[in-house]
C-alpha cells in the first residue's frame, strides 16, 4: 500500500516550504497517504474486535488520496498549478499530522477514533483557511470542496465515536 | 310433490328485471338526533387494534381483522374492527369501552344496499358516506367503563429515604392490587412488546382472582428474574398499554411485584416443578447475570448439566453490582438466583475465565458454551486532565458500594451523564454523603436537555427531590486541577444541539458560555463496554465480529459452532432483554446438543 516517493526527506520539512497550489496539493496528498499507510499498518496490530474501524479509515483515506491524485490531473487545476498561495496559520498543525504518533501496542477503539478525529479537524481547518485566503475563482472552489469533504468525514467520525463510546448509553 | 311445487321457484325469475322495492331515502330529509347511535366510524390513525370493542360486544358483531396498509407495530396490533350489522344492536358499548376514543357512531341511520354482505364492513377503512358526519354518539367525558388513573404506589418521602439504602416503594396491598388489576382490559398488546413475551393479561387476571400461585407459575414460565423485573424492569409493556391513550398505563411492573410478594419463597420450587430427567449433556455459561442465569434456568430444566462461571463473589451481574439497593434490594435478587441454583445449576464464584480457566478448556469439557459477560466496563470521556485519580467511572464506584469496598467519599461530586447509571451513582453518593457528612452535594451534568435525558422520568424526579442538582445542556470540556494537583472542578460548554438532521451525534457548543462546576470528584457515566479479553487472541481472531460486538445469528450463536453469546454484551443493556436473550440461546443450545451435531463437532 505504501507509495513512498518522498525518499528520506521528512514530509514536515517539505510542507513548511510550500506555497504554490502544486505544493499544497503535494502536501495534501502526502497527508492522506501517510494516514492511509498508518492505518493499514495499524490494522493487523489491533484486536479483530475493533479492526473494522481501522479498515474503514484505510478505505476513507484511500478515497481521499485518489481524490487528490485526480485533482492534480484535472486540467482546470493544472492551469492554476503555479499560482502562489499564502500559507495559513493552520499549516503548522496540518503538517504536524504527518508526524505519525505511537498509539501503543494495542490501542483501543476510542484512542483510534480520537486520533482520526484530530487529523480530520486539522485537515478541515487547513482547507478552510486556504479557501478563506484564496480569491474567488476555481482555486477557491477546490479548497472549499476539500474543506467540505474533510468536514463530512469528521462529522461521520464523530457520529461513530458517539455510537462506540456511548454504546450502552445508560 | 306436485308439478307446481317444482316450478314455483322459477317464478321468482320474473322479478329479475324489475326495480327493487327497497329504495334509498324513503323518508326524505329526516336526520338522526345529535347523539344518535347510528353507523360506526373509526379513526384508523387513533385505533390501536386492541380488540376491546370485540371483547365487549354481546352479540359477536365485531371481528378484529388485518387490513391492507396498516402494519403491526409496537403498541398497535395492526388489526381493525369489522362490524356485522346483521348482529349489531347499536348498544354503543364498543364506543364506551374504546381505549383510544377512535370508535364513534355517526347520526346516520339510512343505508340501502342490494348486497347483504356490504353490511359487514370495516369503519375507517371501507369508505362510507357518513365518514365525515359531525353529529352522532361519542363517549361522554364523564362516562368511562375503566378508571383512567392508576392506583398510586406508596413510597418513602425524600427526607426519609435519603438516610438509607432501604427500598423506596412499599408495594401494593391486596386491595390496591385488585383495583389496579381491574383497570386492565386484557387486550394483550403488551405481550408483543415485552421482550420475553410474559403472559401479562393472564397474570393480571390471577391478581384479580387472588390466585397468586397461578400468577407466580405464569411469571416463571417466561421470566426467572421476576423478582428483579418486578422492581426494575424497563417496562416496555407499559409504554404500549392501551390504557395510556386516555389515562395512565396499567402498573404492570408493580402487579408483577405484587404476585412475587404474596407467594412465600418456600413454595416457588413446588409451583415451578422439577427439571426433566438428566440428558448427560453439559453446558458451560460464563457470567451469572440475567442472560446467563436465564439460560441456566431453561437448560437445567431441560435436564442438562449446567455450570456457571462467575468472576464476582455473587451472581446477578449488573443487577447486583450496578443497580443500587434502594431500587433493587439484594434479597429480591437473591431469591431469583437461589431458585435457579436450587434446580441444580452449579455456580463457581470468583472464577475468571481466561485466567483461571481457558476458553479452550471449556470448549473441550462441555457440549456447548455460552458467553454472557455483560457490559461491565465504564467508558471514559478522555477530556483533558480526566486521567486525574479523582475521576472515576460510575460502574466502578457502584461496584465498590455493592462490594462494601472502601473509597474516599467525595464531599462534592460532579457526575457526567444523563442516563440511569448517572442517576444511580448520584443518588447512591447522596445517601452516603447524607449519612457521613449530613449534607448532599452532588451535581449531575449532561449534554441533553432534561426532557431528553435517557434516565427514567421517575429517577430524575426522585433525584431532584433528594437534593441532587441537575445541570443540563452541559458538554464536558476538561477537568480543572489546582497548583497542588487537586481536582477542583469540571469545565463545560453550553450545548446548542446534539443530533443532526439524521438523528446522529453531531454536537455544537457555545464556547463563550463556559461553566466551572466546583467539585473534588468527577464521575463519568457516559456508557459501558464489554471486556472480551477472556477470549484470548486466537479465539478473538477466529470469531466473526460486528462493529465491536461478537457477531451472532438470530439464535445467539457465534461463528464458532460450540459458542453462543447473549445479554448486554451483544444486545445492549436491559434486564428484560437479557432474559429474553437467555431463553433464545437456551433453546438454540438445546437443539444443538440434543441432536448429534455437538458429538460430530467434538469428534472433528
Amino acid at each position: 500500500m505504501t507509495d513512498n516517493t518522498e525518499g528520506h526527506i521528512s514530509g514536515k520539512d517539505k510542507l513548511e516550504a510550500c506555497s504554490t497550489l502544486k505544493e499544497i496539493l503535494q502536501q495534501a496528498t502526502e497527508f492522506e497517504r501517510t494516514a492511509r499507510d498508518f492505518y493499514a499498518e495499524l490494522a493487523p496490530k489491533v484486536s479483530k474486535k475493533i479492526r473494522y474501524l481501522v479498515d474503514e479509515l484505510v478505505i476513507e483515506e484511500q478515497n481521499h488520496y485518489d481524490l487528490f491524485i485526480d485533482l492534480a490531473n484535472d486540467p482546470e487545476v493544472a492551469a492554476q498549478i503555479k499560482q502562489e498561495i499564502i500559507t495559513p496559520p493552520s499549516n503548522k498543525r496540518f503538517s504536524d499530522c504527518i508526524q505519525l504518533p505511537d498509539l501503543g501496542d494495542n490501542p483501543d477503539d476510542q484512542t483510534i477514533l480520537q486520533y482520526a478525529l484530530g487529523r480530520e479537524q486539522a485537515a478541515m481547518d487547513q482547507y478552510n483557511s486556504l479557501a478563506d485566503s484564496t480569491p474567488e475563482g476555481p482555486l477557491k472552489d477546490v479548497f472549499t470542496f476539500l474543506a467540505q469533504e474533510e468536514t463530512e468525514h469528521k462529522n461521520e467520525l464523530e457520529k461513530i465515536y458517539y455510537e462506540v463510546v456511548h454504546s450502552g448509553g445508560v | 310433490m306436485s308439478i307446481r311445487d317444482l316450478l314455483s321457484p322459477f317464478t321468482a325469475w320474473k322479478y329479475l328485471l324489475k326495480n327493487p322495492v327497497t329504495i334509498p331515502d324513503p323518508l326524505n330529509d329526516r336526520p338522526g338526533s345529535a347523539r344518535y347511535r347510528g353507523f360506526h366510524k373509526n379513526d384508523n390513525e387513533k385505533c390501536i387494534g386492541c380488540g376491546t370493542c370485540e371483547a365487549i360486544c354481546q352479540n359477536g358483531a365485531i371481528d378484529m381483522l388485518p387490513v391492507k396498509g396498516t402494519a403491526t407495530q409496537e403498541g398497535d396490533s395492526g388489526l381493525r374492527p369489522r362490524i356485522d350489522y346483521g348482529r349489531c344492536c347499536w348498544c354503543a358499548l364498543c364506543v364506551d369501552v374504546c381505549m383510544t376514543g377512535s370508535l364513534t357512531m355517526s347520526n346516520e341511520y339510512k343505508w340501502v344496499e342490494s348486497d347483504p354482505d356490504a353490511f359487514r364492513f370495516t369503519p375507517g377503512v371501507d369508505e362510507k358516506f357518513w365518514d365525515n358526519a359531525e353529529l352522532g354518539y361519542q363517549r361522554p367525558e364523564d362516562h368511562r367503563l375503566v378508571e383512567a388513573k392508576r392506583v398510586t404506589m406508596e413510597e418513602m418521602d425524600a427526607d426519609t429515604r435519603i438516610n438509607s439504602f432501604a427500598e423506596i416503594v412499599n408495594g401494593y396491598s391486596i386491595e390496591q392490587a385488585k383495583l389496579e388489576a381491574d383497570r386492565c382490559v386484557a387486550c394483550g398488546i403488551c405481550i408483543a412488546t415485552c421482550p420475553t413475551h410474559m403472559a401479562i393479561p393472564d397474570y393480571i387476571d390471577a391478581v384479580r382472582e387472588g390466585n397468586y400461585e397461578r400468577g407466580l407459575k405464569l411469571l416463571y414460565e417466561t421470566n426467572p428474574f421476576s423478582n428483579v423485573c418486578g422492581r426494575v424492569c424497563t417496562r416496555k409493556c407499559e409504554s404500549a398499554c392501551a390504557s395510556r391513550h386516555e389515562g395512565e398505563p396499567i402498573a404492570i411492573r408493580w402487579l408483577k411485584r405484587h404476585i412475587i410478594d404474596q407467594v412465600p419463597f418456600e413454595k416457588y420450587r413446588e409451583i415451578i416443578g422439577e427439571p426433566d430427567a438428566p440428558t448427560g449433556k453439559k453446558v458451560a455459561i460464563i457470567g451469572a447475570g440475567p442472560a446467563g442465569m436465564t439460560a441456566a434456568f431453561d437448560l437445567v430444566r431441560m435436564g442438562h448439566e449446567v455450570v456457571v462461571y462467575e468472576a464476582k463473589a455473587a451472581a446477578g451481574g449488573m443487577t447486583r453490582y450496578g443497580i443500587p439497593e434502594y431500587r433493587l434490594p439484594y434479597d429480591a435478587l437473591d431469591r431469583d438466583i437461589e431458585l435457579i441454583v436450587s434446580l441444580g445449576v452449579k455456580v463457581h464464584y470468583n472464577t475468571r475465565i481466561g485466567s483461571d480457566i481457558a476458553m479452550a478448556q471449556l470448549e473441550q469439557d462441555f457440549d456447548a458454551v455460552l458467553l454472557a459477560i455483560g457490559l461491565q466496563e465504564g467508558r471514559q470521556t478522555r477530556i483533558p486532565k480526566s486521567e486525574h485519580e479523582k475521576v472515576y467511572r460510575a460502574v466502578d464506584l457502584l461496584d465498590k458500594i455493592t462490594s462494601e469496598e472502601a473509597f474516599e467519599l467525595p464531599h462534592c461530586a460532579v457526575v457526567i451523564g444523563g442516563g440511569n447509571v448517572a442517576m444511580d451513582i448520584a443518588r447512591s453518593l447522596a445517601r452516603m454523603q447524607k449519612q457521613q457528612y449530613d449534607q448532599v452535594d452532588v451535581v449531575v451534568t449532561a449534554m441533553e436537555d432534561q426532557q431528553h435525558f435517557m434516565a427514567d422520568a421517575d429517577e430524575i424526579k426522585e433525584a431532584l427531590e433528594e437534593g441532587i442538582i441537575i445541570r443540563d445542556n452541559c458538554g464536558p470540556q476538561g477537568c480543572e486541577i489546582d497548583e497542588s494537583g487537586h481536582l477542583i472542578g469540571l469545565k463545560t460548554w453550553k450545548v446548542l444541539s446534539i443530533l443532526d438532521e439524521n438523528n446522529r451525534f453531531a454536537p455544537t457548543y457555545d464556547d463563550s458560555d463556559e461553566t466551572i462546576h466546583a467539585c473534588d470528584t468527577v464521575i463519568e457515566a457516559i456508557g459501558q463496554f464489554s471486556d472480551t479479553s477472556l477470549l484470548g487472541e486466537e479465539l478473538t481472531e477466529k470469531l466473526e465480529w460486528n462493529r465491536g460486538r461478537i457477531d451472532i445469528d438470530s439464535n445467539g450463536r457465534t461463528s464458532e459452532s460450540w459458542l453462543w453469546s447473549a445479554g448486554d454484551c451483544v444486545s445492549g443493556p436491559d434486564v428484560v432483554h437479557a432474559v429474553a436473550d437467555g431463553h433464545r440461546v437456551a433453546s438454540s443450545i438445546n437443539s444443538y446438543i440434543s441432536s448429534n451435531e455437538s458429538s460430530i463437532d467434538k469428534q472433528s
